[in-house]
């Protein structure tokens, strides 16, 4: 089988489900602000937030870090993937196994997993394409060329281990009938954060480990910063589960336990974040911001500073009590998985699919458009949701204020983050067109170098 | 500097990345309900749902209520306030009152308000009119009109049967009752649904 086809597939694939996951997202902000449009029992307002983040998580971003590791990784390991077979299957299957998800979502067969709505048998099969996605990255590292394991290849292995057990916990173990109430919440709640800090993270990272020096053209600015990086936050990461249950009916030491490794968690993203700008300092400054691929990578990790900030802040108890559950949540996680990994993953997505197609991108220019209309929307849109979480979180320490009262305050809130997001659902037009022309159009001669082995 | 072995070995990276997450995992998922247990089972009394409650429920869940209604009091003096009742402040949830709770509903997120302790609040036929239209509650209702024509964003439930109303609203109304804490002068529970 020709080389490559399973990134490519995956990277086709993801490219697509992102406009999904847009326009689920734009239809929910839109339902914020006139509830009754689409008011039919498959677009109700839930159902729509389930496919908005099962789409953005599984469909867009987990499926785009699968398909650019895919070509990196046989790239840093100087061999040739394990088995490509495998790896086109479990592309094929992954595909088939979201969208059947995402039918029984509209069906309203869920489970009662927040980020894990995706009832059996397509969480089984999501797990069995995650074996298969783990047997080839094992088999790749096995058969390398080279000694030394790069950091990419560390975050890799990390996450594709990890997964496995805070998948089965969150999806099947959770569901188990025994597991219950607070004990089945606080497995939940595992599952939750982890799949962003254990799935989301270290395939975003190693990506941007990858890209940065690479595209760059400058080695990696310290190797003991990507050492500290990567053994403080597989230790650190997997304990924070609990903070999203402050002050809630939780053990209160297991709360301590959660807000003390929260606030660790500066630790590792510090050293990440300080090797990242190294090397942006240390690059030759006329190539540095060329194209749109060091911009969104240094974008993405303005932002991912921006949100490890936050989180750990939000788990202090006093900050917590005004921010949590409001839609500042909704402000922070939008900026760790759009702001930080969807800005990575689309770094990656223009860098792997020129390599692909054998060509050059189709348009730089586009690109960087791309990259100004989602970065310049992005800043509106995470404020919007950060300031009406503040509005509402103090508007319900007053007793006086009613609930629906405070939900009135804030449609102007609501009115922006619709328009700024219809920006950021407009720009991404601009990246399909790019990447579908530089698969598929007719353009240019094709480029004659080799792929970087 | 040498260089760490581990770096050029597949399988120690790959043990000593399990084993540091390990400790982690074993910690915030084994552990607290081996030392907690009221996490899973409790002295109190608390309510076992009837058939048409836990029908109630797979709505509730389905129906993916729980995306914008919590279902926990903080121990928080602004949550038992707000989410009281004529005055008396809502007992703060406790984590023995869930362990009946096949599937958990705490939230992330309060688009709307707290359902933790919102059985016994409203008539069923208030829960009623609700589902069918949140923004327009009818005659009957007088003091949901105003703001809550305009502000409400609660989608329509009018697509669920009348049954399927009926068995959601029979489980809304067990919410938050393991804790008896509305009584009357001879300290007896009130159940204002009831009348």
């Amino acid at each position: 089988m020709k080389q490559d086809t399973a990134a490519k597939t995956l990277v086709i694939g993801s490219t697509l489900f992102f406009g999904m996951a847009l326009t689920m997202g734009l239809l929910t902000a839109l339902k914020f602000i006139m509830p009754t449009v689409g008011e039919i029992e498959y677009l109700s307002l839930p159902r729509v937030r389930m496919l908005h983040t099962n789409i953005n998580l599984f469909g867009w971003l987990l499926q785009a870090n699968m398909g650019v590791l895919l070509w990196i990784l046989p790239r840093v390991l100087h061999t040739k993937l394990f088995s490509e077979k495998l790896g086109v299957a479990m592309a094929a299957l992954y595909n088939l196994t979201i969208l059947g998800g995402l039918v029984c979502i509209v069906l309203g067969r869920v489970k009662n997993v927040e980020y894990g709505e995706i009832p059996p048998p397509f969480d089984y099969l999501f797990m069995a394409c995650w074996l298969m996605f783990t047997i080839n990255v094992i088999g790749t590292i096995a058969k390398r060329k080279v000694k030394h394991l790069y950091v990419t290849v560390w975050y890799t292995l990390g996450a594709v281990i990890w997964t496995c057990f805070v998948y089965i916990t969150g999806n099947m173990v959770s569901q188990l009938p025994m597991v219950t109430g607070i004990n089945q919440a606080n497995l939940i709640w595992f599952y939750v954060h982890n799949t962003v800090g254990l799935i989301f993270t270290p395939m975003g990272v190693a990506i941007a480990y990858y890209l940065i020096p690479k595209q760059l053209n400058t080695p990696i600015y310290s190797h003991k910063l990507s050492m500290v990086g990567f053994w403080v936050i597989s230790f650190v990461y997997v304990w924070t589960g609990a903070h999203h249950m402050l002050h809630g009916p939780i053990s209160h030491w297991l709360q301590t336990v959660s807000i003390i490794f929260s606030f660790s968690l500066i630790i590792p993203v510090m050293a990440v974040i300080t090797n990242f700008f190294g090397t942006f300092a240390t690059a030759p400054r006329s190539t540095r911001l060329d194209g749109p691929i060091p911009k969104l990578l240094l974008m993405g990790t303005v932002y991912y500073i921006f949100t490890c900030l936050q989180g750990p802040f939000q788990a202090i108890r006093a900050v917590n009590e005004i921010t949590s559950k409001t839609d500042w949540v909704v402000g922070h996680a939008h900026m760790a998985l759009f702001g930080t990994f969807s800005f990575y993953a689309m770094a990656g997505i223009y860098y792997v699919a020129p390599k692909l197609a054998g060509r050059e991108l189709f348009s730089k220019k586009l690109g960087d458009l791309q990259f100004w209309i989602m970065t310049i929307a992005s800043v509106p849109f995470f404020a919007v949701l950060w300031i009406s979480g503040a509005i509402q979180g103090f508007a319900w320490l007053n007793p006086e204020n009613t609930f629906v009262q405070t939900l009135a305050a804030l449609k102007h809130a609501h009115v922006i983050r619709f328009a700024s997001g219809g920006f950021i659902f407009l720009a991404y037009f601009l990246f399909l067109y790019n990447i579908l022309q530089t698969f598929f159009g007719k353009y240019g001669e094709k480029d004659k170098t080799e792929p970087a082995a | 500097m040498k260089k760490l072995d581990v770096e050029k070995s597949l399988i120690l990276m790959g043990i000593a990345a399990f084993f540091l997450f390990a400790v982690g995992a074993v910690c915030t998922t084994i552990v607290p309900p081996l030392v907690d247990k009221s996490l899973w089972t409790t002295e109190h009394d608390v309510h076992e749902y009837t058939e048409q409650e836990l029908r109630g429920i797979e709505i509730y869940k389905s129906e993916g209520c729980v995306y914008c209604h919590t279902q926990q009091i903080r121990h928080l003096a602004s949550d038992q306030r707000r989410y009281g009742w004529r005055l008396v402040n809502a007992p703060a949830s406790e984590s023995w009152e869930y362990v009946n709770d096949r599937y958990h509903f705490l939230g992330t997120k309060r688009t709307g308000p707290d359902l933790a302790r919102v059985g016994g609040k409203y008539s069923s036929e208030w829960h009623w009119a609700h589902f069918k239209d949140p923004r327009n509650m009818g005659e009957k209702f007088p003091d949901r009109k105003g703001i809550y024509e305009k502000a409400s964003i609660m989608p329509s439930f009018a697509y669920l049967s009348d049954e399927e109303i009926k068995d959601l609203t029979s489980y809304i109304q067990t919410l938050g009752r393991n804790q008896n804490w509305r009584i009357d002068a001879d300290g007896k529970p009130l159940h204002d649904y009831e009348k």
